[in-house]
């Protein structure tokens, strides 16, 4: 007994003792990660450290942090009603733009990889442009709410409404018209990597599927097209689940700040409401926390989800 | 490239026709019946050239009966409020025929141009598991997805030029009538106006840009080299950590990171944007799967001819990664460009161009035009970067995969 267990400490030091040589003969290697790993730390890595602990602190710049345990966590979910608010509204655009932004900019990715070579170019500007242009402001023209308003006229035009609505002010419609901005700049970086992605599966195996017994497109998709563009799929997975939980520019530019009855308020415009404008750095704190658990487990479900598919 | 070298100069040769594994794949489908012989393929660029001056004529069209029923109507409108006319134009009862050629070119235009654009746009030969139809119904929906991607785009440009009654008209018009660039001088007017002059800005924007995206991309692409091409204890943690941050987005850390800066005294100076930008994982990532694709053994043989790890990364590894450092170029440029840094920077002449532009915007009715104008101006420059380096991206993006 005693022997086996000494033989696996000899194995475990020679290990560590080789993982260390090897670190020894590779330290040009540390060198040059080096100055990215520092700034890495100290801007990416401090900071959701520090963002734990000052969750159990009350801090408000001026004075040194004080301990309070779970005292903010408690008041953000037993007392702050517009958190709760704030997470319904993250999850409602979440859970619609995620999933649908997703699977269309896989989908048109799909479909523009068929045109010829110029066309798709152009295509291919044509639908990332929106999220590169970022240029939301033109909803607040589309749906200004006086008669001068795109969306208002029309309605009023074709008699569907007689009196102007307020798109951006009325609670009822801020939520869709957010969705729908968020939606419109969809077409990401992920979009980007689906499109790169297509142009490389390899054409002989759509050859080979055919002669197999393939017949049409969809059954090509499946079987083909998905499998070889998994790794592709897992990089827009995690780039949408980022868009799709800090969710901020858009409903602050929108719907202003604070919106009308908190209806547009996100997860994100409620920390930077504490952070920056009370100053209550461990409550904004306890909120990032919060968020950043989510997306964390929204990213794993989601990896473990996409490994199944197509096989 | 160098694939017709061997043909002497001067003899005008046709390139040689390729017979590809799909047009054999083609042919045998052919023979089984699977698919009719496609008809000969017709000359695409004679056809476009005909289609456009088709179109053209049909515009032209347009454009006489447009201009003859404007002339009646005016008669008409004259005639009605009493005058007396001597001369009538011999055409003085033709407006409903007018209309109805009108109606007609309207009609057949759009048709005919739909059937230039489904020809033009039909692969040579059909892939296999193809439809026509389908193919067809696809074409549609794209079309009019990127219309109504491109309407906003649009939408935002006309606004900036049209005249400040036009912007307030009822009903509103996509198109300005009588354009102008009014907007664009009033906001140079407005911006010259200001407390600190407009150059201030722009320096300091450009200043965050230029420092902010060399530096992330020699230290990005240092400690990607490293990680794609060497195995060293650590390095494959570090990497999952990296990836993992790439959800970070920076709300989350923006608090924390407010403490962090104003410990290290770098609350209003440039650095506060500029160090974390270096860092940033994105670019990183990026880099490190596009330089697993660098053949090993390219690696390997400087080593063997004695060059030094940092030789290798300067002079072999970096040229031959051009378009993904471009990628990352472009992406550093496109966050730094656009960063207001309002929570960072207090001083008014270390305030950012987008922050000042932002302070037009939010100038209210009176500014409608002039917001629409700054809409434009910080729109465009991430397009025309990213329309001139398009195919560099792409290629990037293409090793952008999560392997497990």
């Amino acid at each position: 007994m005693t022997s086996i267990s000494n033989e696996y400490w000899a194995m475990r030091k020679d290990k560590i003792r080789y993982g260390f040589d090897k670190a020894k003969r590779m330290r040009v290697c540390y060198l040059f990660l080096l100055p990215y790993a520092i700034l890495f730390f100290t801007f990416f890595i401090l900071p959701i450290c520090t963002s734990i602990y000052y969750s159990f602190t009350y801090y408000n710049i001026l004075e040194p942090p004080r301990f309070v345990g779970m005292q903010n966590y408690v008041n953000l979910f037993l007392q702050d009603e517009v958190f709760m608010t704030a997470v319904k509204n993250t999850l409602v655009i979440a859970v619609i733009t995620g999933p649908v932004g997703y699977i269309l900019s896989f989908l048109f990715a799909w479909f523009i990889n068929e045109l010829p070579k110029w066309p798709r170019a152009i295509a291919v500007l044509v639908f990332y442009a929106p999220s590169i242009a970022s240029a939301y402001s033109v909803f607040l023209i589309l749906f200004r709410g006086d008669a001068y308003g795109y969306l208002n006229s029309i309605l009023l035009q074709f008699g569907f409404i007689d009196s102007p609505r307020l798109w951006l002010s009325d609670p009822q419609y801020i939520l869709p018209v957010i969705i729908i901005a968020i939606l419109w700049m969809s077409m990401g970086t992920g979009f980007l990597s689906f499109v790169a992605g297509l142009q490389g599966v390899d054409k002989s195996m759509y050859e080979a599927g055919y002669v197999d017994g393939i017949r049409n497109r969809w059954q090509e998709l499946y079987h083909i097209t998905l499998p070889s563009m998994k790794p592709m799929l897992l990089f827009g997975a995690v780039m949408s689940i980022t868009s799709a939980f800090n969710v901020c520019d858009v409903p602050r530019a929108l719907a202003g700040y604070p919106s009308t009855d908190y209806a547009a308020r996100t997860i994100v415009t409620h920390l930077f409401d504490y952070g920056f404008s009370r100053f209550e750095m461990g409550y904004a704190s306890a909120i990032a926390t919060i968020l950043f658990l989510i997306m964390i487990l929204c990213n794993k479900a989601i990896q473990s989800l996409l490994r199944k598919v197509g096989t | 490239m160098s694939v017709n070298n061997n043909i002497p100069q001067g003899v005008p040769e046709k390139k040689p026709q390729k017979y590809t594994r799909a047009d054999a794949l083609h042919d045998q489908m052919v023979r089984l019946g699977e698919i009719q012989e496609v008809k000969e393929p017709i000359n695409k660029k004679r056809f476009a050239i005909t289609a456009l001056i088709i179109l053209l004529i049909i515009v032209a069209l347009v454009f006489v009966a447009n201009w003859r029923i404007g002339v009646l109507e005016d008669i008409q409108l004259r005639l009605s409020n009493g005058e007396v006319i001597n001369e009538l134009p011999f055409d003085s009862e033709y407006a409903p025929i007018y209309r109805l050629i009108r109606l007609i070119l309207y009609v057949g235009g759009g048709i005919f141009l739909f059937y230039a654009l489904i020809t033009l746009l039909a692969p040579k030969r059909r892939k296999p598991n193809r439809s026509f139809w389908g193919d067809l119904g696809i074409y549609i929906m794209l079309i009019i997805i990127a219309v109504a991607m491109v309407f906003p785009l649009v939408f935002a440009v006309s606004s900036s030029l049209k005249p400040l009654d036009e912007l307030f008209r009822f009903p509103p018009r996509i198109f300005p009538q009588r354009p102008t660039l009014d907007n664009f001088s009033d906001l140079f007017v407005t911006l010259s106006q200001s407390y600190v002059p407009f150059s201030r800005y722009l320096l300091n924007t450009v200043f965050i840009t230029v420092v902010g995206t060399f530096g992330h991309l020699i230290i990005a692409s240092m400690a990607a080299f490293v990680l794609a091409k060497y195995d060293f204890p650590g390095g494959k943690t570090f990497f999952s950590i990296i990836v993992t941050a790439l959800m970070f987005s920076g709300y989350v850390t923006g608090i924390p990171n407010y403490v962090i800066m104003s410990r290290l005294h770098m609350i209003d100076t440039f650095w506060a944007i500029i160090l974390p930008a270096f860092a940033a994982p994105i670019g990183l990532f990026l880099m490190k799967q596009f330089m697993e694709g660098l053949p090993t053994a390219l690696i390997e043989a400087a080593h063997l001819d004695g060059a030094g790890e940092f030789r290798i990364f300067w002079s072999i590894v970096m040229p031959n990664v051009k378009p993904a450092w471009l990628t990352m170029i472009i992406f550093s440029v496109q966050s730094l460009w656009n960063n207001s840094a309002a929570t960072v920077i207090y001083s008014e002449a270390k305030k950012t161009l987008v922050y000042a532009l932002q302070q037009i915007q939010a100038g209210g009715i009176a500014r409608t035009g002039q917001a629409a104008a700054v809409q434009v101006i910080t729109m465009i420059v991430p397009i025309l970067i990213f329309v001139f380096s398009q195919r560099n991206i792409l290629e990037t993006m293409a090793s952008s995969g999560l392997k497990d």
